[in-house]
């Protein structure tokens, strides 16, 4: 298949050209090897029940993973569901908030503009322990301790360091020339809107989106810290198998993780280029 | 005679009617406390308890979410959540946040804790109680007298927990890999020298490296030497000083020479299982037999311990200061005390904790659920591990001696 | 088109309510550090924690191996997703399907990612047992030894296998859309492939090469997990000796892991700044018309 494509893409054959376009297939194979096989590691352990040395595999097949998450009991899959809806609704208003404001960034001149652009990146840079309970502390005194809301902020504001560097590069990419234009020739600002800026905008959405995602999926400590008991998510379930060691249930709850948000993705990504009739391929499918 | 046979009669009558109501006497007290307790239950009853529990093995997880949920709800109605916790320190700032803003409402009714966090929510009120008198359970299995029950890592329980589990700390090798086992700190270095590069132990303040760092102390220098050092750093350091020399003697003979060290439990268990390191420990006894269960080591694993005695503790249930529900908490801990779920607890194949009833105060039938359950494959016996059981220092020395090995062994 | 003052002050709301929430949430953490921690009795504004911790000596030794698995892992990150997103992109495959499989790994957790890693490169990993099994080493401590390493291999490979793919996902879509149509035009004009590649598409990514080495950087640089599960016992990394001053039971000790937090912080705004200044550079340069 991906010969298929490379001949497709029109190349001009000298032969320092063949060569290199060699050594790149050479290196995209690699690149695949090297992804895909610790991911089969993953997928292996995930049934292994003894695997020691010096065997090339596992010993003895276990199926205790598998009745830990879909046995009914723990309530693994039903907090999978519910973790995927909160992480897509943090993700919906990340980007929410961070398209009008990568515009303002980008586009318009305003004092402390550079230092807005740098100080969006601190969630990414001080850890969550640093500013959580302060956080915490706020959240109680106005009543969104131990509430859904309140998890949803906390997540929204680590995950605005991706959500709004992204969305800057593409605003920056297009511009809104367009726009302009779409404006000068009497579309109605809805309509430039709808049929200009989002279309435009849209690659930097689903990645950001997307990164979003990931981000909002994996938190526990500030989840835990903010939510309480009122909010339990898959992460949460996950990470005490992953810091106790046990390969077998960690490998299968971080397979089911790794597979669900490709599956969110790829449904995502499917309705949008519907939508907007688009081709690219922006992150998965 | 008649007058003395009718005399003796009749004070064998009071005798035997004073006991009679003496014993309903001693009777009578719980029976008033029932009456409390039922009032507990009856405001249980319908409720959800959010139970915050260290989340971090399938087999605890299980038990929790099938026997302990399943009996809560037919005796008392109560709906039990668990709340997976990876650190029992993000629940106690949870606490302590709501604590300094004033919410007197929380989320947590229930926690599994012990030990140093025990002493950290105590110290800042963080717990609600003495309630575990109040419990009927609690009076009627549980020896009130005994250090396991009234300390927790040298701190007062002072009826602000109720027990859980006992657990004591045991070393784990393969009788098939190496057929040694090393009875006190100088047989293990002779063993860490046989298998040289093969021995290691998690770094603290990782719980286990650290109890390891202890439970040598313990057979090289004593605990009493070291208890009684009290609380400051310098004599805790000039106390422990021949312990920390031998842990330097140790050093090269090390998995990578000592240089460095697993950075927690986990990985050593795992590192056990792939066979890099030969030996293994942990502070649950049953831990072999839950691995032999779940297929990760074979089954000629087996724990073994220090002729002078292993390190024990006993992790315990608490109710925060500003639980929700803290009478449906109370009335899952009550269950949580009674044989049969003690014994269900017991059983390898559900958890393996050892029980925290007294066994004198069982009934035969009540002594015979325990006596039911096999023994994990490669435990040693509840009976041998209690006879061989030895204190937990103070929680507020822990971290010093965390401290001191920092400072004196990896880098030298 | 044209923003008045009040529009620019509505789209930067939303965002700076919830900036001001995680620096109210900051401030509080940053007050711990200088005594100011009511929740632990403490209320006295003092520096002797900062001095306690300058004072020790181990603090440079994990400033500079914090600052050496950072940049180690975000430059490598950086030159091998660069590397991969351009072969993808001159080789046409940037829009495959089957080429979105190398981001994959941004998916993963990080603590995920370290347990893959130690099965593989341990000393009683899979790359050991397959030297033992072909006869190139006789037992597990011939291997080379990977993980927990003072060198920190185990970290930056680690970190490397994770954020390759984080930097293949936020360029090679802007270098295949640039390429695409900037390269044609340019190829029309008669330049070959590469030279349109190096002196016109390159360029026009920077930006977002820029950010994907910002974000990487700051992340390893504050991030605890993958220095605590892989690293040495000592020294080490700035994050995970803050963890373990915050996972201290003693309350009192917090103000310690805010001091640490504290530095991190201070660090990262220099490097921060210096990018900054480095990247508008770029920009001018770039020949990027970014209106502003």
């Amino acid at each position: 298949m991906n010969r298929l494509k490379a001949d497709k893409s029109a190349f001009v054959p000298t032969k320092t050209g063949k060569k290199r376009h060699r050594l790149s297939r050479a290196l995209i194979c690699l690149s695949y090897f090297l992804v895909l096989f610790p991911l089969l590691i993953l997928f292996v352990w995930s049934f292994t029940g003894r695997w020691s040395w010096p065997h090339l595999l596992p010993e003895t097949f276990s199926a205790r993973a598998l009745g830990e998450l879909f046995g009914g009991y723990s309530g693994a899959v039903q907090v999978l569901l519910s973790s995927i809806l909160l992480s897509t609704a943090v993700a919906l208003i990340a980007i929410a908030v961070s398209v009008p404001a990568a515009r303002a960034i980008v586009l318009t001149a305003f004092w402390g503009k550079d230092f807005l652009k740098f100080i969006v990146l601190l969630p990414v840079i001080v850890p969550a322990t640093a500013f959580a309970m302060g956080v915490h502390m706020l959240f109680i005194r106005v009543g969104l301790s131990d509430t859904v809301v309140g998890v949803i902020l906390i997540h929204i504001i680590l995950c605005l360091p991706y959500t709004v560097r992204i969305m800057s590069e593409v605003t920056a990419a297009t511009g809104d020339r367009l726009e302009a234009q779409a404006r000068v020739l009497g579309a109605s600002p809805k309509k430039t809107l709808i049929s200009i800026t989002f279309p435009l905008a849209m690659p930097g959405i689903i990645s950001a989106f997307c990164m979003a995602f990931i981000v909002s999926f994996s938190q526990y400590f500030v989840t835990l810290l903010i939510g309480g008991g009122t909010v339990t998510t898959y992460a949460m379930f996950m990470f005490p198998y992953i810091q106790s060691g046990d390969r077998t249930i960690a490998a299968a709850y971080s397979l089911l993780f790794v597979l669900s948000t490709l599956l969110v993705f790829i449904v995502l990504e499917r309705r949008i280029k519907k939508y907007y009739n688009i081709e690219d391929v922006f992150f998965f499918s | 005679m008649k007058l003395k046979r009718v005399a003796a009669l009749l004070l064998a009558l009071i005798l035997g009617f004073t006991l009679f109501i003496s014993g309903c006497g001693r009777n009578a007290a719980p029976p008033q406390n029932q009456k409390g307790f039922d009032a507990v239950v009856s405001a249980a009853k319908g409720t959800t308890v959010n139970f915050y529990s260290w989340g971090g093995d399938e087999k605890i997880n299980k038990w929790i979410d099938t026997v302990l949920a399943k009996n809560v709800k037919d005796n008392y109605g109560i709906t039990l959540k668990r709340i997976p916790m990876d650190d029992t320190q993000t629940a106690i700032t949870k606490l302590m946040d709501e604590k300094q803003s004033g919410v007197d409402k929380g989320s947590i009714d229930m926690l599994w804790v012990n030990g140093e966090n025990f002493y950290t929510a105590k110290e800042n009120g963080l717990f609600y109680g003495p309630f575990t008198a109040e419990l009927p359970n609690f009076q009627k299995y549980i020896d009130q007298d005994s250090d396991d029950i009234k300390y927790d890592f040298g701190v007062t329980v002072d009826g602000m927990e109720a027990p859980y589990a006992k657990a004591q700390f045991v070393f784990i090798n393969d009788s098939s890999v190496t057929p040694e086992t090393p009875k006190n700190a100088q047989e293990l270095l002779e063993y860490a020298k046989k298998y040289k590069g093969k021995v290691t132990y998690p770094a603290p303040p990782d719980f286990t490296g650290s109890v390891f760092v202890r439970q040598i102390i313990y057979d090289v220098v004593g605990y009493d030497k070291v208890n009684a050092a009290g609380t400051d750093k310098e004599k805790i350091k000039a106390a422990i000083q021949p312990a920390m020399d031998y842990l330097k003697e140790l050093k090269p003979y090390l998995w990578k020479e000592g240089k460095t060290y697993p950075a927690s439990s986990g990985q050593l268990d795992n590192m056990f299982a792939d066979g890099e390191v030969v030996m293994d420990m942990n502070y649950d006894p049953n831990t072999v037999a839950a691995m032999i269960d779940k297929g990760t080591v074979k089954d000629t694993a087996r724990d073994f311990i220090f002729d002078k005695g292993m390190i024990g503790n006993t992790s315990f249930l608490a109710i925060p200061a500003n639980a929700p529900n803290k009478e449906g908490a109370m009335a899952v801990i009550n269950a949580i005390l009674t044989p049969e779920l003690q014994a269900s607890k017991y059983d390898p194949s559900n958890w393996g904790a050892l029980p925290v009833l007294d066994n004198n105060k069982l009934s035969d039938s009540e002594k015979q659920l325990f006596d039911k359950i096999p023994l994990g494959k490669g435990v040693i016996p509840q009976s041998t591990l209690l006879s061989k059981r030895q204190p937990e220092l103070p929680a507020s020395v822990v971290p010093i001696i965390e401290e001191i090995w920092q400072s004196e062994i990896p880098n030298k | 088109m044209s923003y008045s003052k009040l529009k620019i002050c509505l789209m930067l709301l939303p965002l700076s309510i919830l900036m001001a929430v995680f620096f109210i949430g900051l401030i509080n953490g940053v007050m711990e550090s200088f005594g100011v921690f009511p929740a632990a009795g403490l209320t006295k504004l003092t520096f002797s924690y900062y001095q306690e911790v300058f004072q020790d000596s181990g603090l440079t030794a994990s400033l500079l191996l914090s600052l050496y698995i950072s940049l180690t892992a975000s430059v490598f990150a950086v030159a091998a997703g660069v590397l991969v997103s351009t072969a993808a992109t001159v080789g046409g495959l940037a829009r495959s399907k089957f080429f979105q499989i190398v981001k994959l790994p941004v998916i993963v957790p990080h603590t995920v990612c370290a347990l893959l890693m130690l099965n593989l490169f341990s000393q009683s990993g899979l790359l050991a047992r397959i030297a033992f099994q072909i006869g190139l080493i006789q037992n597990q401590e011939e291997f080379l030894s990977i993980m927990f390493d003072k060198n920190s291999f185990g970290i930056i490979l680690a970190y490397l296998w994770k954020e390759i793919p984080f930097v293949i996902l936020v360029v090679v879509t802007v270098m295949a859309n640039i390429n695409g149509s900037l390269g044609e035009a340019a190829q029309n004009l008669g330049a070959s492939k590469w030279k349109v590649f190096i002196n016109v598409t390159l360029p026009l990514c920077l930006p977002s090469i820029a950010t994907s080495f910002i974000i990487i950087f700051a992340y390893s640089f504050g991030a605890y997990e993958l220095p605590f599960l892989l690293g040495a016992t000592q020294p080490k990394a700035l994050p995970v000796q803050a963890y373990v001053e915050y996972i201290y039971p003693d309350l009192a000790h917090r103000p310690y892991a805010m001091v640490l937090n504290s530095i991190m912080i201070v660090f990262t705004v220099f490097i921060s700044y210096f990018y900054y200044r480095l990247e508008s550079r770029l920009k001018r340069t770039g020949g990027k018309n970014e209106p502003a």
